[in-house]
């Protein structure tokens, strides 16, 4: 296994998180199909109102209508997903402090209850955050049941309210259950050597800004980070000496069709298009590296697009590809 | 479809998922607007650093002026004026916190509560409620002709409409009045939660979440309580706002397939809301680098051309890696124009399933500049607004 996908692998816990619209799920579930491929029992989770990694990492019928339970889905050989429902873990989590199911149906059916639920801001982060501690606690012959999970985080400005849940709560709360608990989720989170934050980005000015405070924000909360992807960036065109080439197409003696195509100032058009954004994006990339402090990994643009694992597969290439260049620098 | 030219409103809303461009086509739309001879102020949401340094402005929660010289430098001249700002929501709760609170007390309760401090955020809807609200304020002034919002991106349609119609929701009053007392009045942890409900469920709440949670959520929301009738009525005054004619709201999207499924399904549910809907923005086409036709490059064409092209260099002298050269610059061409033909397609597509007249779908291509310089802006703005007269 390359080196910095095994420094990934050691982890209990990747937080993919980022701006809307830079490919968090992609790469999550691009992920996740290189660690279970090391044989790795890997949960890709999902925390969304509706179920998108089942179709990404999976063509079988029968595990995409398994969804929203308390128990991974096996998907492939070491791959499964979950997708966290903060109600249904809320149930499982009463299940288990009061042990009694008639008590917690009791509890659940209350209409106080269930206004408190209504009201009170932060217990859906609160609760999912417990279910990850609880799965990445589970044990199995003497060794982690679950040993990596990947979660599809949400976007950053939810994401850094999510993640400072448990701060909120270990202020106001003194004592009890809640108290202890919310301190082993805190202690998970903020253990280098099981949780790292995987900023997702794109090589653009928003995504960039965006990228530099979430870093300080994970960091501010005692976090550690893992390396920044930049995603979708459009790899420098391979291109000859452009002039020459062009001097020499134009002397050729083409059939009409081909000439049309082959035409020397539509070619420079292109190149010289492609070339500045290339640039531009570099220039994009440079600033994310000196901003963030952090190794930044590329994924180039994807022309297919990803819509279940044949058409995942070629990104989880490159990202292996991406870790193994910066494991190697 | 209301055919008002889109600058012709008072209020400009860009809707659209995250990484759209939604920021810059607000920037594009404000400045042409300005350029037209209107007082414009631009509202965004997004830490636009690259485009306030172009546009020599500080971005932040205060309405800031874009220089002329700064303008006139890339050739633009304004009739009207153009403003910008940066929306920050815990301000803009503290400003209403300050505003709407009875008394000294409920206002120092609140600024000091964790939950407040810490979750104003998280609580439901509370970027778009104080999106709305900045608008309202702004609007109210009189201060500008045009306001153009960048609305929070959001996965599914329409946060920022319910956003006051949440918030308010889970304020009313008649509900917090059954189910919190002040604490005082309790002598416990101020709950009257489980009024209906058996004192057993709050004891074994209790024991799992300890007091102080509890206390904290209720003094929370005993705290917005006070405040709850300053709010509803805000929320009600916002929401006659965005349904007033005046007010035009545009959808931005990226031309790729899966963005085009979420656009009709965006697009649906804005049309249940009772607003104007303008049109569409459809940002980054690809576009084939001369007029005419994309041509279809399928893969027999492809090795044809490389073939011949290879071919053809190969013969020449002095001679050079011909098949290399032939397959880079056919590959890059092949690439360029499958990507064009598939941006042209989503468009089409969209324009049809959401049957909008080509007027209403307006496509800005992918520049290879970067667009948050002022010539690239107005670059934008000329391809959004071709067919509208400048009047």
């Amino acid at each position: 296994m390359n080196k910095g996908l095994a420094a990934l692998c050691e982890r209990r816990l990747l937080i993919v998180t980022g701006k809307g619209g830079t490919g968090k799920t992609t790469v999550a579930a691009a992920l996740g199909l290189l660690t279970a491929r090391e044989g790795i029992d890997t949960v890709v989770i999902e925390l969304g109102e509706t179920a998108v990694l089942p179709r990404l990492l999976s063509d079988d019928p029968i595990a995409l209508e398994a969804d929203g339970g308390r128990e991974p889905v096996p998907l492939a050989p070491h791959l499964f997903t979950l997708r966290i429902v903060p109600e249904v873990a809320l149930i499982e989590y009463l299940e288990l402090q009061l042990h009694i199911r008639r008590i917690v149906g009791v509890v659940i059916r209350n209409q106080g209850f269930r206004r408190l639920l209504d009201a009170a801001p932060g217990w859906r982060a609160l609760i999912t955050l417990g279910k990850l501690w609880y799965l990445q606690s589970r044990m199995e012959r003497g060794r982690p049941r679950w040993p990596l999970l990947i979660v599809d985080g949400p976007s950053t400005g939810h994401g850094i309210s999510f993640l400072s849940v448990p701060n909120v709560v270990l202020e106001t709360v003194r004592l009890g259950p809640l108290r202890r608990h919310t301190d082993r989720v805190q202690v998970l989170l903020k253990d280098p050597a099981r949780t790292l934050v995987l900023p997702v980005t794109l090589a653009e000015e928003l995504p960039v800004n965006e990228t530099f405070e979430l870093c300080a924000r994970i960091r501010e909360l005692g976090m550690a980070l893992g390396p920044v992807i930049a995603n979708a960036v459009e790899p420098a065109p391979d291109l000859p000496d452009l002039e020459p080439v062009l001097a020499e197409i134009g002397q050729l003696a083409l059939s009409s069709s081909d000439s049309a195509i082959l035409d020397p100032g539509l070619i420079r058009k292109c190149a010289e298009n492609r070339l500045r954004r290339s640039s531009l994006q570099h220039g994009f990339l440079e600033d994310l590296a000196r901003g963030c402090s952090q190794d930044v990994l590329q994924l180039p643009y994807q022309v297919q697009a990803i819509e279940g694992p044949g058409s995942l597969a070629p990104l989880a290439e490159q990202l292996e590809a991406a870790l193994t260049a910066r494991a190697t620098k | 479809m209301n055919t008002t030219p889109w600058l012709k409103r008072r209020i400009l809303v860009t809707v659209g998922t995250g990484g759209v461009g939604k920021t810059t086509v607000s920037a594009a739309m404000g400045l042409e607007a300005a350029r037209r001879g209107r007082r414009v102020l631009v509202l965004t949401i997004d830490p636009a650093r690259r485009l306030a340094d172009a546009l020599g402005i500080k971005l932040d929660h205060k309405p800031r002026s874009i220089p002329r010289k700064v303008l006139s430098a890339a050739g633009l001249e304004l009739r009207g004026t153009l403003h910008a700002m940066m929306l920050d929501t815990k301000q803009t709760f503290d400003e209403l916190v300050e505003r709407y609170s009875t008394d000294r007390e409920a206002l120092e309760r609140i600024l000091a509560n964790p939950i407040y401090q810490n979750l104003t955020d998280a609580l439901a809807g509370s970027r778009e409620y104080s999106a709305m609200e900045k608008l309202h304020q702004l609007h109210s002034t009189g201060d500008y002709d045009l306001i153009v919002v960048d609305t929070p991106p959001s996965g599914h349609a329409l946060e920022f409409l319910d956003a006051p119609r949440r918030l308010t929701a889970f304020l009313q009053s008649d509900l917090l009045k059954v189910l919190f007392r002040p604490a005082l009045a309790m002598g416990r942890t101020g709950f009257r939660l489980f009024r209906f409900g058996s004192a057993t469920v709050l004891r074994v709440v209790e024991k799992i979440t300890g007091l102080g949670f509890l206390t904290a959520i209720s003094d929370f929301l005993l705290a917005f309580e006070s405040m709850l009738d300053g709010f509803t009525a805000r929320a009600r005054e916002t929401e006659v706002l965005l349904r007033d004619p005046a007010c035009g709201f545009v959808l931005v999207v990226g031309p790729d397939p899966g963005q085009a499924r979420r656009a009709e399904d965006f697009w649906a549910r804005l049309q249940r809301e009772e607003i104007h809907l303008l049109g569409l923005v459809v940002n980054r086409v690809r576009t084939w680098p001369v007029s005419g036709p994309v041509p279809e490059l399928g893969d027999a064409r492809i090795m044809g051309l490389t073939e011949r092209l290879g071919k053809e260099l190969a013969k020449r002298d002095p001679p050079f890696d011909g098949e290399n050269a032939a397959r880079s610059l056919v590959g890059m061409l092949a690439q360029q124009a499958s990507l064009a033909r598939r941006d042209a397609r989503t468009c089409a597509r969209l324009e049809q399933s959401l049957s909008l007249t080509p007027e209403a779908v307006r496509r800005i291509p992918l520049f290879s500049e970067d667009v948050h310089a002022v010539e690239g802006l107005q670059r934008m703005a000329s391809h959004l607004f071709a067919e509208e007269e400048d009047a």
